[in-house]
């Protein structure tokens, strides 16, 4: 099942724009990203019992013209940690073939953001996933999604 | 050096009736429609297939590591769509947030092609905005969406209006009113 988000309340200071964009312990940074996740990163990554959690501090550059989260930031976000919960748990690339999202709530700019997928279903061809991103406070995406499940043959990432 | 600044990228070269839509309005920090495009606008006849079209063309910055479109950007331009596009569809200039989006991955494109999306008003009601969406690289559809967008009641929230860049000496339009000369 999912990890529920810390509750803990930040202190004020953790919100000024002066500080230091701080990583939570255990992610590491996704080297050998190319193309759109390398233009819209860094992203994050943390292995915890054997599942994948990913994380970014989204920027002025993810920002819509409200001052919040661009939505289609938070669908690339999500759909990408999404497909890594297929190859954590089946062994296997997998393309997205269907994504819908809810959107629970904004998203903020400075505010450290993590998403992850479970796999609840699949067979040979595609995999079900659900997903949700969050942060410390609140939901703020809801995802359900079919990842079709690329030969094992293929070893190259098809997206990341 | 940014990836879209990189020297092997194809040229945008939109087709005639594009325009370049200026989202940050000389404001020093570029927003992320403005980060993950160029994203380009045509207006068409009222009632019309094309009444509200968007399109840009695949860059390597909106790739993945295959070299195929991200579905990350095939997902925002959908996001547009269903938000300022079917907001100009049904003459509201407020911001809408996002309900809910559903998207069918249905074929692939690659660096260079020119990609458009169209939206379909399906429903406007007090409260939300019902949407169908397909981007399309020539008559190929590449990716079908339905989008939820909620009317927020009064005037809305503040936020910074994209514009459709005439270049200079050109006309300045708000993206919902703009239409082409009758």
């Amino acid at each position: 099942m999912f990890t529920p988000p810390e509750s803990s309340p930040r202190s004020p200071s953790d919100q000024s724009p002066e500080s230091a964009p701080e990583i939570p312990s255990g992610f590491h940074a996704l080297t050998d990203v190319s193309g759109f996740a390398a233009a819209n990163g860094p992203w994050f990554e943390k292995i915890e019992n054997g599942r994948a959690i990913r994380g970014f501090r989204p920027g002025p550059q993810h920002a819509n013209a409200l001052g919040i989260v661009h939505g289609g930031m938070l669908a690339a976000f999500l759909d990408s940690a999404m497909g890594t919960a297929v190859w954590h748990a089946l062994g296997r690339r997998a393309v997205t073939l269907r994504l819908s999202l809810d959107y629970l709530g904004p998203g903020r700019l400075g505010d450290w953001l993590q998403a992850e997928g479970e796999v609840i279903g699949h067979d040979e061809h595609v995999a079900q996933v659900r997903g949700r991103l969050y942060g410390r406070r609140h939901e703020v995406l809801a995802g359900l999604g079919a990842f079709a499940l690329l030969s094992r043959a293929r070893t190259f990432e098809t997206r990341s | 050096m940014l990836p879209k600044d990189r020297p092997d990228n194809p040229q945008d070269d939109p087709p005639e009736g594009f325009l370049r839509i200026d989202f940050d309005r000389g404001r020093p920090d570029p927003t992320f429609n403005s980060h993950v495009g160029a994203l380009y606008a045509k207006r068409g006849e009222k009632g019309t297939r094309d009444e509200f079209v968007l399109g840009f063309r695949v860059q390597s910055h909106m790739c993945n590591p295959a070299g195929g479109l991200h579905g990350g950007m095939m997902m925002t331009v959908a996001d547009l769509l269903g938000t300022m596009g079917a907001g100009a569809l049904a003459g509201i200039a407020k911001f809408l947030p996002t309900v809910n989006m559903t998207f069918d991955f249905v074929a692939p494109a690659k660096i260079g092609d020119w990609v458009e999306g169209r939206p379909e008003l399906v429903r406007a009601t007090r409260s939300l905005l019902f949407t169908n969406i397909y981007l399309t690289v020539g008559e190929q559809k590449i990716l079908r969406a339905s989008a939820i967008a909620k009317i927020p009641s009064g005037d809305g929230l503040a936020f910074a209006r994209a514009r459709l860049d005439r270049g200079a000496g050109g006309r300045d339009a708000e993206i919902a009113a703009e239409r082409p000369p009758a």
